[in-house]
């Protein structure tokens, strides 16, 4: 009995232990983003906001403040842009995909064409290339087609980057369903193309969803890739304009992990509401 | 079970006619284009462009692109930063994969055990890896920030220091502290491919070991270390894939310090600072095979699994 009860208090410990391991420096960042700039930089150490403000986010989403007689010009207009930037990057990229692999992988498991595997086998060996090997040729050929600074060009990039894990993924979701379903369909008339999309897609809904919620964390969180290839606002992602807001002279705390805050939001709702979906993900390609 | 699968689609679906291509394979075919083209021309193409280059003198300070052999892979190997960089990049695979792993697998073990709120646990978990990691370093940049951070506030404030480090300016603790930023965002992914494999063990091994009177360190030895043992293969290559390819902590931390750059921010900087492009892409082929030859261990273990599942 006794040695029940220590475990269960080691447990308990240990689970302690990881929420603080795991939350610690979000929380810390958290607070940064709450506190008045002036609370900030003195040197005083608090646990938690002793005088929360919401400046930060109001100067991210609007409001003109004034500290110590400066004007801080709200950042609204280059937040939103690249917000909305990120969000169409990043949806696109995740529904084509999708959409490539839920096909491609259905191609690659049940129908036969000359040179399947070795094309298999060359597009999974890409996820092991870093990306700055590919990255001069890659911006050249980018310039040549005109798509540097486009929706199109980083969306394409991101599908290329991201395609081989979700048609890995797809391939062994596809691998993993009775061919008896398919067979009954195609005795009774139904094509290849039907069966997929009506019968084969829907019941992969739960893996179709997982590489979704993986190359959607994946595109989101992409810094280098738009760091070359989107130079402007026209298509500059959250990722790439939360870093500069450190200046050259003065870096502005608050307003830096303010706009992390709100960054991390996404995946955030992704890992509390869909963590099923990506734990299946992440471990559908290691067998079981 | 592949094999299986195919003679079984071969059987029902063969053509009347004996032609090249099916009708299924040409379906196949047109399913599996958009992956051959997009794949051609955003990655297959520049891969062999960079391999070509590679072999060249691409110096924009000085005139034609001669075809030099292998002449820039031998000076990587005399490179005094090269070698600076491919030091540190080997401690930060030694520490982070030894660290993820020993940790993965106790948080494994834990979330196994945990009965109510699992859910939630492992979201929380989860959370660091799924985060943006440019955010996730600049989380920890202002942890570990001189004047204003945490770290400097708790010691200072539980009296283990009397004055305020700059952490980073110390090797050896830079090296620790990047390596325990990366291990932050990928120890969940080793956690999460531990703990399906321990889910897949049956109780009833160890209620059959504990009637035999096994003892907990017994019972982890002879049941769950051999039965998740492939599962930590797969978690092991992971991890030193991600630990060779470390840049945006190391970036971010350190910056393009020698102490502490990475093999590919020593590429970043050959290729784009110094504008030595082909010498630059020669060290990033080079990290492209070892990375290649990790991953082939990963593939041939996971194709092993799924056969004989």
């Amino acid at each position: 009995m006794k040695s029940k009860k220590s475990a269960r208090i080691g447990l308990a410990l240990g689970v302690i232990a990881v929420l603080v391991w795991s939350l610690g420096p979000l929380y810390w960042s958290m607070v940064a983003s709450f506190t008045p700039p002036l609370d900030i930089t003195d040197h005083v150490f608090h646990y938690f906001p002793v005088r929360p403000t919401l400046e930060h986010y109001g100067h991210l989403l609007g409001a003109t403040s004034v500290t110590q007689g400066n004007i801080t010009e709200s950042v609204w207009p280059q937040f939103s842009r690249a917000l909305v930037n990120s969000v169409i990057t990043v949806t696109a990229a995740t529904l084509v995909t999708v959409a490539l692999a839920a096909f491609g992988a259905y191609a690659f498991v049940r129908l036969r064409f000359p040179g399947r595997n070795a094309l298999f086998a060359l597009v999974v060996a890409t996820l092991a290339i870093p990306a700055y090997t590919v990255m001069i040729p890659l911006f050249r050929l980018m310039v040549s087609m005109q798509l540097v600074d486009t929706y199109v060009g980083v969306t394409l990039i991101y599908v290329s980057a991201f395609l081989p894990l979700a048609l890995w993924l797809m391939r062994s979701i596809y691998q993993s369903m009775p061919l008896s379903l398919e067979e009954a369909a195609w005795i009774d008339g139904a094509g290849r193309l039907y069966t997929l999309v009506r019968i084969v897609m829907p019941l992969a809904a739960p893996g179709l969803i997982a590489s979704a919620m993986l190359t959607f964390l994946s595109a989101w969180g992409q810094f280098m890739v738009p760091l070359v290839f989107s130079p402007t606002m026209a298509t500059k992602p959250l990722t790439v304009l939360i870093p500069e807001f450190i200046g050259k002279n003065y870096v502005d705390y608050g307003l830096m992990n303010a706009a992390g805050m709100l960054a991390i939001l996404p995946p955030l709702l992704v890992v509390l509401f869909m963590n099923r979906f990506l734990i299946s993900g992440l471990t559908a390609g290691s067998g079981k | 079970m592949e094999s299986m699968d195919v003679t079984a689609t071969e059987v029902t679906v063969r053509a009347p006619r004996r032609r090249w291509i099916s009708a299924e394979g040409g379906l196949g075919i047109v399913l599996a284009m958009p992956i051959l083209l997009v794949m051609a021309l955003l990655v297959f193409f520049p891969v062999f462009v960079t391999l070509w280059d590679s072999m060249r003198r691409i110096d924009p300070m000085r005139a034609g692109t001669p075809f030099i052999g292998l002449a820039n892979y031998f000076k990587l190997f005399a490179d005094q930063n090269v070698r600076t960089s491919a030091l540190n990049t080997l401690v930060y695979v030694a520490v982070t994969v030894i660290l993820e792993t020993v940790f993965g697998v106790l948080v494994a073990l834990m979330l196994n055990r945990v009965k109510r709120g699992r859910k939630w646990l492992l979201a929380a978990i989860l959370l660091p890896w799924a985060l943006p990691p440019v955010v996730n370093a600049l989380v920890w940049s202002w942890i570990f920030n001189p004047s204003h951070g945490v770290l400097n506030g708790l010691l200072m404030d539980w009296g283990l220091i009397t004055s305020r480090h700059v952490w980073m300016n110390d090797r050896v603790i830079a090296w620790l502290f990047i390596s325990v930023v990366h291990v932050w965002r990928m120890m969940p992914l080793t956690a999460v491919i531990i703990l399906a494999a321990l889910q897949g063990i049956p109780a009833e091994l160890y209620e059959a070991a504990e009637m035999d009177g096994a003892g907990s360190w017994r019972k982890f030895r002879s049941i769950t270390l051999p039965l998740i043992a492939g599962a930590l293969a797969i978690a092991l290559s992971q991890s030193t894939v991600f630990a060779f390819n470390l840049f945006d902590e190391a970036w971010i931390l350190g910056g393009a310090s020698v102490d502490t750059r990475t093999v590919l921010i020593q590429v970043y900087q050959s290729a784009f600072q110094d504008m030595h492009f082909s010498y630059g892409m020669s060290l990033s082929v080079l990290v492209m095979l070892a990375s290649l030859a990790v991953s082939l261990v990963y593939v041939l273990k996971v194709h092993r699994e799924t056969r004989f599942d």
